[in-house]
């Protein structure tokens, strides 16, 4: 997913950029108070170093959570460590009446800057373990439990778990769009080869097959190949993409099959979707385009064609029957013995993998059926 | 009667039944004008386009067999609105063609429902016998209002959904001519049947009796 990483990086150094902004902001409102308070401080000569490191460790986060590479476990507990010593300072540096009175830690508002930090880089989990980090430092620092306390440490949990939510689920849809462009630009790229193949290759291989068609013996037996090709070659390029979503995913079975339905080809199906993993499915629209293939290949043009599925709770079957001029049972029996009957071969080897049944019934005259069977319950 | 929105159509259509020798008593290209001059045209058969520019299929069904109980509707559409048909079916309508269909084939399933025999497709076959399935899957599926097939009504269903004639599948089944048919028409009455009480349920829930 090298692809991914880069998009999914600017999501991300938008959201450092935010926090380096908060960190700023929040610099400027503790300076203030500082600047306000300082006649109440129990040691106020010392809170000019502390405001410096903490002026410091802004300017230092600031550029060290913009690299990538830094933004690393040893950081994370730095940033942490370092706020919550100087929110520690404040009780002595403020002293234990001033915040008693209320009046603010020197580190208020920046604390929160590393639990979001941590929520960003790791989700829910890190920022309310952050969270309950700082919130018990504070509650310690202030050494008296009153509602505004409380309230401190329960908006910074909140406010942890909310960040962490909203970054799961803005990788998430960015991860979803990444793979969207990514379909799009293979469908396209699959559009552009259909066209090229279509102009090209497959109308000499169509040639070759009608031309050799009438020539019997081995130009005869090339031009079958030719055509076999064709139709292969055909069926890739011109492939819905529905395959190339995730395996697991399911989808309408009948989105891939429609499509097959035709002047000659008739398609019954129930009028809902008939979902199955996109992986058995499109085995089983391949399966059925092989069946439709040798249809087209092995009896006379117009020949009818039918294709029911069929969606029961156990259970999917797609039968494809044939009106035309069928297979004598030794013919079948003759061909499997000389390894041919690719058709039927590559049907069953298809269901087969998916753990379905198929069942092949012919007779000369009248027509051929073919009924594949997959199970809904995965093995 | 004649009901299709497209007058050429429209117009063929009817110049085809008449020659076959029918007395064509309207032709009407909106859903709501056929079902107010249906009581006084009294059309035995009512051949519909099931896309109208006014009120859906089902709606032309329904006023029509209000406002004539019995008489016969054959839907034709093109291809692809599978839920349609659907509904059509079980508001009432006995018969389906694609309008790709041949005129022979056309006369044929007029014929047939003229003489109240249901005009299944295949892909009608395969929807019904779709609903079917779907209804016996869902949660009040155990509720013994809802219809069933028997197996043989399956079996025929079936066969009809790949393709064969009702003579092939009496040939296949042992059965006559008549009993095949039968059985086609049992499946449709089962899903009318159900259509009705379960409109009339949601009237009753609805407090609109």
């Amino acid at each position: 997913m090298a692809e991914s990483a880069s998009t999914s990086q600017t999501l991300q150094t938008s959201l450092w950029r935010a926090i380096a902004v908060y960190r700023i902001a929040a610099l400027v409102y503790v300076t203030a108070l500082v600047v306000n308070n300082i006649g109440v401080y129990a040691h106020p000569a010392l809170a000019w170093p502390v405001l410096a490191l903490t002026a410091g460790w802004t300017v230092f986060t600031t550029y060290a959570y913009a690299d990538p590479a830094r933004r690393r476990p040893p950081l994370f507990l730095a940033d942490l460590l370092i706020t919550m010593g100087v929110m520690a300072s404040s009780g002595y540096i403020v002293g234990a009446e001033a915040l008693r009175a209320g009046k603010p830690t020197l580190a208020v508002a920046w604390h929160v800057a590393p639990v979001i930090a941590w929520a960003v880089a790791g989700g829910r989990r890190w920022g309310i373990t952050a969270a309950l980090a700082m919130g018990a430092t504070d509650l310690v620092v202030r050494n008296h439990w009153d509602q505004a306390a409380y309230t401190g440490t329960v908006l910074m949990l909140l406010a942890a778990l909310a960040v962490g939510y909203l970054v799961g689920v803005a990788q998430a849809s960015q991860q979803r769009l990444e793979r969207a462009i990514q379909l799009e630009a293979a469908t396209r790229e699959r559009e552009r080869l259909a066209r090229d193949i279509h102009d090209s290759v497959l109308q000499v291989l169509a040639l070759v097959k009608r031309r050799g068609a009438g020539l019997g013996g081995e130009a005869g037996e090339l031009a079958r190949l030719a055509g076999e090709q064709e139709a292969a070659l055909r069926t890739l390029v011109t492939g819905r993409s529905a395959e190339a979503v995730d395996e697991h995913a399911e989808v309408d079975l009948m989105t891939l099959l429609e499509p097959y339905a035709s002047a000659t080809v008739s398609v019954a199906a129930p009028a809902g979707a008939v979902r199955l993993p996109s992986a058995a499915a499109s085995e089983i629209a391949a399966a059925v385009a092989a069946a439709l293939d040798n249809v087209t290949r092995h009896c006379d043009p117009g020949t009818k064609v039918w294709v029911l599925v069929e969606d029961e709770p156990a259970a999917v079957t797609v039968s494809v029957r044939d009106d035309g001029c069928g297979i004598a049972p030794e013919r079948l029996a003759e061909a499997e013995s000389q390894g041919r009957l690719g058709v039927a071969q590559s049907i069953r080897g298809r269901i087969g993998d998916l753990g379905g049944t198929v069942t092949i019934t012919s007779a000369p005259g009248q027509g051929t059926e073919v009924e594949m069977t997959v199970s809904r319950v995965r093995a | 009667m004649v009901v299709d929105d497209h007058p050429m159509w429209r117009d063929g259509v009817a110049r085809d039944l008449a020659a076959a020798g029918y007395e064509v008593v309207a032709t009407v290209g909106e859903g709501q004008q056929a079902v107010r001059i249906a009581p006084a045209a009294r059309p035995q058969v009512v051949v519909l386009d099931l896309q109208l520019p006014d009120i859906s299929g089902v709606e032309v069904i329904s006023g029509l067999l209000a406002a004539l109980p019995g008489v016969r509707v054959l839907m034709l559409s093109a291809s692809g609105e599978q839920q349609d048909v659907l509904d059509a079916v079980k508001a009432g309508a006995t018969g389906y063609l694609l309008k790709s269909s041949g005129q022979a084939e056309f006369l044929d399933a007029v014929a047939r429902t003229a003489a109240g025999d249901p005009v299944f497709t295949p892909g009608l076959a395969g929807l019904v016998l779709g609903e079917f399935r779907r209804l016996a899957t869902e949660p009040a599926g155990e509720d013994p209002g809802t219809p069933k097939l028997t197996e043989r009504e399956t079996e025929v269903l079936r066969l009809v959904a790949k393709g064969l004639s009702y003579r092939q599948i009496a040939e296949r089944l042992v059965l006559s001519h008549r009993t095949v048919q039968n059985h086609v028409q049992n499946t449709l009455g089962k899903l009318q049947l159900h259509n009705r009480v379960e409109l009339t349920r949601y009237a009753i829930e609805q407090g609109l009796d």
